[in-house]
């Protein structure tokens, strides 16, 4: 699994960068966004991957943590998700607002010459 | 826990963020009560923010130690997040709530109007930021950068139009970039060292084996490339000048203290983790920050000499600080750290004030503030976008606006450039003093160091004097500006604080360098931070 | 009172005069004169009650403790030199303002003029008070800055402003050098008392920071003293009130330079490079200086060219490193600023009477004011070196120096002739300036009457002149005693023998002199006709200082303009690339050093499932990259397939909430730039001439490429690095074994969240809130352009079909349209509901919690828009998006400030477990009020943006859709 995820995180960031290295407003939005889908998974993937390990510590009993994967990247990855959401959402709003007072959707503001 | 005095730690990011709640439920129209409510909270931020200063510094005479700690939640150390105030935070968090206070009053003079809910941003801004100055904790130090950033998109897009946007759609987009970074930075961290909290991450530092260390160091090298985007280090800061120039006034004073977190978290983060001893890899990426630091002086002195309006001017007078603060870093030497941390209150202040009086200088008749589309959107719709005609309407006019116009901008002018008077001068003779105080042979680079901070200086009073002249003294037919009280006080203010740093730079300085020292002692804020216990440890009976 | 009291007391007087004068009212002028002068002469006085402690050698030192931890103390110094300084600062100062108060015209502000003289009269104290090297650097930068303020007093000239600006930066970046010199000074002796350097001359001029710091030193005092070839800023400063240029730019601050160097004389003279530097300087000075002042017409400008020779004169004497050279030099300093002094008060009465100060136009003023012309021929006299005035006793010495041999070097052997000739030079201009203004016949066509001035105006000159004259006849008795202290204040045991009589019998000096005399008049009679057709000075037009001064501001300013267009961009593209490769090399450097390696952790063994969900996710994500640009739909589409690969990913690798979470953000993401494609332009595809893509184009597009490679590597070696190792001991072992038994829920993930690391959450939220608030006020000034704003085609196609039917009217149709799926749409939003409560309920124990049941709701409410479309949603349901924000701040604060009432820290949390009839165990935590708070904040954020963003298609657009005219647009150039 590993190797296969690893392989993911490469092929996601790879698009993202290109993407965020065009001059187009909605390229960059959509680089962005895959990039971070790459940085969630590579958080996650710092706490080790585990197979169908229970989500789910038991009622009533303090826990053997050896059996759980880790929880700590995955509380990372929900703040990180919410707040790129977040980002992705004033992004769209900033290019909308530049494109409608610039009459471009140039990152720059004004079509190359 | 003796009450109050331990959970006025945690009151720097309650209070403004209470505030701004409490604004949101607010209708839209109820302008004044916004304005009350806002500088209110900031006021209370800035007695809060001097008391704890005040209890630092107390603690420091009685020897006792400084640094004290809040455990979020009551968890234990380690893995709960505790917020830590000692020397340096509480110094940082002193300097924001006046630059607070001061843009917030001035804001209130007209700029407020300029768009719905600024002052809930502005509040929110000082949560960022203060949070940011008192974490412990890596992830959490990035959850306040984003409420910060965040906030900050929000003050610097306040009154939009086309400038603003367009500078506003860099800045977003290289910050959203900057904060993955970030974000891969403290996961490699947490990858290899298995902790957040910064002090644990201290002591664990030795504990790496040899093969995990690279990736460690990744680790920190991409952490560090983040903060020093904040920092606006080139070649990673050519987004700072238009996109602080484009900002409203009071939205860019409070961005000088912006830039300059980045810098404190290098100072933090770097100086507890690589500070001198016992580190396996001692006064790490220092190379980095002297070089990178005198580019960056050289880049903002020929961005100063290039530009034509004020506003970019003192954009580029941010850069030429931020870069002498990080050389002086860089140049790893223990003696420069008080004068760096003078250095970084003393030009925070003038930038700050410089913003606010830059608008005041360039103000011309047709104000920006006008035009906004006003319709309902629904409810919670903002009417009444701007008081129309307001541009006409005079406050408290006070004569001699020019003069004091003038004498304002002569003092920031000599603060930016080092000359005395004010503290500027003592700022840059104390760096210097530090670089040259060395018995051993002193290194070319440090040599360059002085020469590119002396030339900076003189750059500033060129491209200043040439711009002040044309300003201030060449006649014009132009009507004189109207300069209303709550727009000169809060510049008055942050001039006479400067005064102040001038005056008592002996007890000031002494306080600079009990930082500097507080933070070369790793052991004093790793004690402080791992030995803190819980308040109530759990009872069995409480299940 | 004590000594140190009237030291302080006598810096402190000027400056607080000059705050006061300040706040004088405009037309204050008697007011601020008689202030002014009080001032000067309570100065004087108590330098005057001083002497009694100087004269016998001693040197009184006053220190308040400052900045101690940098060996910087405001600390007084008052010895003979220093005194006798002070003493010319405060005296002259009386005297230029007494003679200013009638100078300035009435309609003149002079409370202005007058509070910037004080300022300048107590910076020019303090540096020569100074007992400090910083201070002494602090007050010569503040005399720069003063004397900037007074020659740019009538700003409303051009010139005026062009010359104070010039002072300013020629005189502030000289004591910038002079700054870091004295560091130096203050590094090789170990401490920046004054005192201490000038005990420890040996230990610098050994040092091997000597010669720079020599050299920095020498630029500041020559700067300031208008040494060439930093000469030019002092002819233009005459653009200054007379008074000024008199005070200023003759007395006192140009002396600043020259005494410098006679107090760091005993440390820094003496070697060759001294010698070398100092004596060529001061000797070219004095002859370009004398030779240029014959060819001026402007009495002020004359007399400005005469100053600066002079003053190279001092500094040759002082070049010359020789004791009775430096006696000759503090002698003449003296005797300069006397009688330039009355000069340029005379000059002033001329301009001020005459209206002009053009040598051509005048003549013959004796006629109309002869005690003015008196003064200025006994002045001018004294200037050429008359004998029975001071300048000739100064001159006497000079001369002897020049005679004698130094260090037998090529200058040794020209001095006496260029000496002589330099005298030559200046007894003709001298002779000039008094033959041409004050004989001859009466005057023609001068702009007004000329007639003596008012007596006071003249006081001043009265005073100075005697001083000339009873120095030049009695110098052992007047001035013989003050010199002698300041001269043992300055060499100690090296004083030499020296006498003051005015008659040595017949001397070389003498001679010289003499001839000096002779051909200067000589040379007048011969060439005053030519001089007066001249309109500037031969031999200079290659020297136009003002010129190459301006050329070099010029070329600064372009080539700092080139450089910012080579070393900064303003474009997006470049500066995330450079953030993009900066990051990799970042990352990339441990490894050049450590290397790359693997560790030896067991992995998970490969699931064919996930390999392919990985195959096509990867497929999705570069499908993306690659549609982005020309079918941005189908690049919302693939993305969101990157992203659903990623959800599944999450729940194979057992991270359920992270699924669920993705999952709704991943919808709502899409949603909203669903909303958002509809404004961007239609993208046309470029066309390259011949349409063959350019190079440059195709190269970037490489290194584009190159870095996207890069960068996807180095993240898959990074993770793979990091996965191939055993985990640390970390600290979320922690948070696995607390979850029940202190968290009180089995869900740990969620615990952490509302819990253990609530704080995040809070900021998170925050963020949240943040960003729906900027969208909300951003869109509020949305203006959609010009061309998408028009109706849908499909719409148009619609109403076209009701146009045409009779049973339909306009609309129906798109009424209709969809219908069934909006009914199901309608009725699923109690669905929602449940399903949003039921999450948030659960979320303590199992996957979900506030955050998802948010977002689930405000699914269901853009459904709502979706299917009735926003005005008839918005009649149904009134949201107040903003107040639910504000709402959720202020619970999820209550929540942790609850804590504080069991005086627990903010935050601790609190938990039972409720038994209830039909749901049966219900955890009833704090965290779960916490986690409102969040759910709150969540429905009204994403529910203002999406509505905000909804919003904008009812809205009509502005014609043009021009943006509001902004001065921040023409701030950014």
């Amino acid at each position: 699994m590993e190797i296969v995820l690893a392989l993911a995180i490469g092929i996601l960031t790879g698009s993202g960068v290109w993407l965020i290295l065009r001059p187009r407003t909605f390229q960059v939005i959509v680089g962005l966004s895959l990039m971070s889908y790459a940085v969630n998974l590579f958080i996650y993937a710092m706490g080790r991957l585990r197979v169908d390990a229970p989500p789910i510590a038991e009622s009533g009993v303090a826990a053997d943590p050896s059996q759980y994967a880790d929880p700590l990247p995955q509380a990372l990855v929900l703040t990180a998700i919410v707040i790129s959401f977040a980002m992705t959402a004033l992004l769209l709003v900033v290019l909308l607002a530049s494109r409608g007072l610039t009459g471009t959707d140039h990152v720059d503001g004004k079509e190359p010459d | 826990m003796d009450g109050w005095r331990d959970h006025l730690i945690v009151a720097p990011i309650l209070l403004p963020l209470a505030a701004s709640g409490l604004m949101l439920l607010l209708d839209e129209r109820r302008q004044t009560a916004k304005r009350a409510i806002g500088l209110a909270a900031t006021f209370a931020l800035l007695l809060i923010s001097v008391q704890l200063l005040h209890d630092v510094v107390v603690a420091g005479l009685e020897g006792a130690p400084a640094t004290r700690t809040y455990l979020i939640g009551d968890w234990p150390s380690p893995f709960g997040i505790v917020l830590v105030v000692d020397w340096l935070s509480a110094l940082m968090l002193a300097l924001t709530s006046i630059l607070g206070f001061t843009s917030l009053v001035y804001a209130t003079a007209r700029w407020d109007s300029a768009g719905p809910r600024f002052h809930a941003l502005f509040l929110l801004q000082l949560v960022g930021l203060n949070g940011a100055f008192l974490t412990g904790d890596l992830f959490n130090l990035f959850v306040f950068f984003e409420v910060l950033l965040a906030a900050s998109y929000g003050l610097m897009l306040h009154g939009s139009g086309a400038a603003r946007v367009k500078a506003g759609l860099h800045y977003v987009a290289i910050n959203v970039a900057t904060s993955l970074l970030f974000l891969i930075g403290a996961a490699l961290i947490y990858g290899v060292a298995g902790t957040l909290n910064m002090a644990d991450l201290a002591t664990r530092i030795p504990a790496i084996a040899g093969t995990d260390l690279a990736l460690f160091q990744a680790g920190m090298a991409v952490l560090g490339v983040a903060f020093l985007v904040k920092a606006g280090m080139w070649p990673l800061g050519f987004w700072l000048p238009p996109t602080y120039s484009a900002a409203t006034p009071p939205a860019a004073a409070l961005f000088a203290i912006l830039s300059k977190v980045g810098l404190y978290a290098v100072l933090r983060v770097f100086l507890l983790l690589f500070g001198t001893e016992d580190s396996p890899m001692p006064n790490f990426g220092e190379e980095f920050l002297l070089y990178g630091g005198m580019a960056t002086i050289a880049f903002g002195t020929i961005g100063l000499l290039a530009c034509r309006t004020l506003s970019r001017l003192v954009g580029f007078s941010v850069l030429i600080s931020s870069g002498t603060l990080l050389a002086a870093l860089g140049s790893g030497e223990g003696a420069v750290l008080g004068a760096v941390l003078f250095y970084l209150v003393s030009s925070t202040l003038a930038i700050g004030a410089f913003y606010l009086l830059v608008e005041l200088v360039e103000r011309q008749e047709t104000d920006s503030v006008a035009s906004g589309m006003v319709e309902a959107v629904f409810d919670d719709e903002y009417t009444g976008a701007i008081h129309p005609g307001e541009d006409g309407e005079v406050g408290t006019v006070i004569p001699a606006t020019i003069a004091i116009l003038g004498g304002g901008f002569i003092f920031c002018a000599l603060l930016l450039a080092g000359m005395p008077p004010l503290s500027g001068f003592i700022a840059k003779f104390a760096i210097i003093h530090g670089l040259l105080a060395l018995d051993h042979q002193i290194p070319l680079s440090t040599w360059s160091l002085v020469a590119l901070i002396i030339i900076s200086g003189l750059a500033t009073l060129i491209a200043t004097s040439r711009a002040g002249i044309d300003l201030i003294w060449a006649p014009t037919d132009k009507p004189q500006p109207v300069l209303r009280v709550a727009e000169a006080a809060p510049v008055g203010l942050l001039l006479a604080i400067c005064l102040a740093l001038m005056v008592f730079a002996g007890p000031v300085m002494n306080y600079m360098e009990r930082t500097g020292r507080s933070l070369e002692d790793r052991q004093g804020y790793i004690q402080a931070v791992k030995g803190v216990e819980r308040v109530h440890p759990p009872v069995p009976s409480s299940r | 009172m004590s000594d140190d009291g009237v030291l302080w007391l006598m810096l402190a007087l000027p400056f607080a005069g000059s705050l006061t004068a300040a706040f004088l009212p405009v037309r204050a002028r008697n007011a601020a004169g008689v202030l002014a002068g009080a001032v000067a002469l309570a100065g004087t006085f108590l330098t005057a009650i001083l002497y009694s402690r100087i004269s016998g050698g001693e040197v009184i030192r006053a220190e308040i403790e400052w900045l101690p931890s940098l060996g910087l103390n405001l600390l007084l110094r008052l010895d003979g030199l220093s005194w006798i300084f002070a003493f010319l600062v405060l005296a002259v100062g009386f005297l230029v303002v007494l003679y200013a108060r009638y100078y300035m015209s009435p309609e003149d502000p002079v409370p202005r003029f007058f509070s910037f003289l004080l300022a300048f009269m107590g910076s020019m104290l303090g540096l020569v008070v100074a007992g400090n090297l910083v201070q002494l650097a602090f007050f010569w930068e503040l005399t720069s800055l003063f004397s900037f303020l007074l020659i740019g007093y009538w700003h409303h000239n051009q010139s005026a402003r062009d010359a104070a600006r010039m002072a300013l930066i020629v005189t502030a970046a000289g004591g910038l050098c002079l700054l870091i010199g004295l560091l130096l000074i203050g590094k090789i002796v170990g401490s920046y008392d004054l005192d201490v350097a000038l005990a420890s001359g040996d230990l610098v001029r050994s040092s091997e920071l000597y010669v720079p710091a020599l050299i920095l030193i020498l630029i500041g005092a020559f700067t300031k003293s208008a040494q060439f070839p930093f000469h030019f800023w002092l002819p233009h400063a005459m653009a200054a009130p007379t008074p000024v240029s008199a005070y200023l730019h003759s007395a006192t601050m140009v002396k600043a330079g020259v005494f410098v160097l006679i107090l760091l004389w005993p440390v820094l003279a003496g070697t060759d490079i001294w010698y070398l530097i100092v004596s060529t300087t001061g000797l070219a000075t004095l002859l370009f200086g004398a030779w240029a002042a014959m060819f001026q017409q402007d009495l002020k400008g004359l007399l400005a060219y005469s100053t600066i020779s002079h003053l190279g004169l001092i500094t040759l004497l002082l070049g010359l490193g020789s004791p009775l050279a430096a006696v000759a030099a503090i002698f003449h300093t003296l005797n300069h600023a006397t009688f330039k002094a009355s000069l340029f008060m005379a000059a002033g009465i001329v301009d001020h009477e005459t209206g002009t100060r053009d040598l051509r136009k005048l003549s013959g003023l004796s006629k109309f004011m002869p005690i003015t012309a008196t003064l200025a021929m006994v002045a001018a006299a004294a200037m050429a070196g008359v004998p029975l005035l001071n300048g000739f006793l100064s001159k006497e010495m000079f001369l002897a120096e020049a005679l004698d041999q130094h260090r037998g070097t090529i200058i040794d052997q020209a001095l006496p002739v260029l000496a002589t000739l330099a005298l030559a030079f200046s007894v003709l201009y001298s002779l000039r300036f008094i033959h041409q203004s004050f004989f001859g016949p009466p005057p023609v066509g001068l702009p007004r009457e000329p007639r003596e001035p008012p007596g006071w105006m003249r006081l001043p000159i009265e005073i100075l002149v005697l001083a000339c004259l009873i120095v030049g006849i009695v110098p052992a008795l007047t001035i013989g005693p003050f010199l002698d202290t300041a001269v043992r204040s300055v060499l100690h045991e090296r004083t030499p023998q020296y006498s003051l009589a005015i008659w040595h019998g017949f001397t070389a000096p003498l001679l010289l002199s003499f001839i000096a005399l002779a051909s200067g008049t000589a040379g007048y009679l011969m060439f005053r006709e030519r001089l007066n057709r001249r309109e500037s000075a031969p031999l200079m037009r290659r020297l136009k200082g003002r010129k190459a001064f301006e050329a070099v501001l010029a070329a600064i300013m372009s080539v700092a303009r080139a450089l910012e267009r080579l070393l900064g961009t303003r474009s997006l593209q470049s500066q995330l690339r450079l953030l993009a490769l900066i990051a990799l090399l970042a990352a990339l450097l441990p490894f050049m050093r450590d290397g790359y390696s693997l560790g030896s952790h067991p992995g998970t063994i490969v699931d064919p499932g996930f390999a392919v969900i990985w195959i096509v996710g990867g497929a999705c994500a570069v499908g993306a990259a690659w549609q982005a640009k020309y079918h941005r739909l189908a690049a919302l589409i693939l993305m969101a397939g990157a992203g659903l690969a990623s959800c599944i990913s999450f729940v194979w690798l057992s991270a359920p909430d992270l699924a669920i979470t993705q999952l709704l953000v991943e919808t709502v993401t899409t949603v909203l730039l669903l909303l958002g494609l509809r404004w961007l332009p239609r993208r046309l595809k470029e066309v390259w001439p011949e349409n063959r893509t350019p190079w440059q184009v195709k190269l970037r597009r490489g290194s584009d490429l190159a870095i996207a490679v890069a960068a996807g590597a180095g993240m898959t070696l990074l993770a793979y690095a990091i996965m191939s190792r055993t985990p640390p001991d970390s600290i979320s072992r922690e948070f696995v074994a607390r979850s029940y038994p202190e968290g009180g829920g089995t869900n740990v993930v969620n615990v952490i969240l509302v819990d253990f690391r609530s704080f995040d959450t809070l900021g998170e939220i925050s963020v949240l809130g943040i960003v729906a608030l900027t969208v909300f006020s951003l869109l509020r000034r949305f203006r959609p352009a010009a061309e998408s704003v028009a109706t849908p085609d499909q719409q148009l196609v619609q109403d076209a079909h009701d146009d045409a039917r009779k049973d339909r009217r306009i609309g129906d149709t798109l009424a209709d349209y969809l219908l069934v799926p909006r009914v199901l749409m309608q009725w699923l939003f109690p669905v929602i509901l449940v399903l949003a409560l039921y999450l948030f309920i659960r979320g303590h124990d199992m996957p979900g919690g506030g955050f998802a049941a948010g977002i689930t709701l405000s699914v269901g409410l853009i459904l709502q828009y979706m299917a009735l479309g926003t005005r008839r949603a918005e009649d149904r349901l009134r949201m107040r998006p903003i107040r639910w924000i504000g709402l959720g701040f202020l619970v999820a604060l209550a929540t942790g400030a609850g804590a504080w009432l069991f005086d627990h820290p903010f935050l601790t949390s609190w938990f039972r477990y409720l038994e209830l009839p039909i749901f049966g165990s219900v955890p009833l935590a704090s965290a779960l009020l916490f986690d409102l708070g969040v759910f709150l904040v969540v429905v009204g954020a994403t529910a203002l943006i999406l509505i905000a963003l909804a919003h904008q298609s009812i809205r009509t657009p502005r014609a043009g859709g021009i943006a509001p005219l902004d001065p921040a647009q023409s701030r950014i150039d």
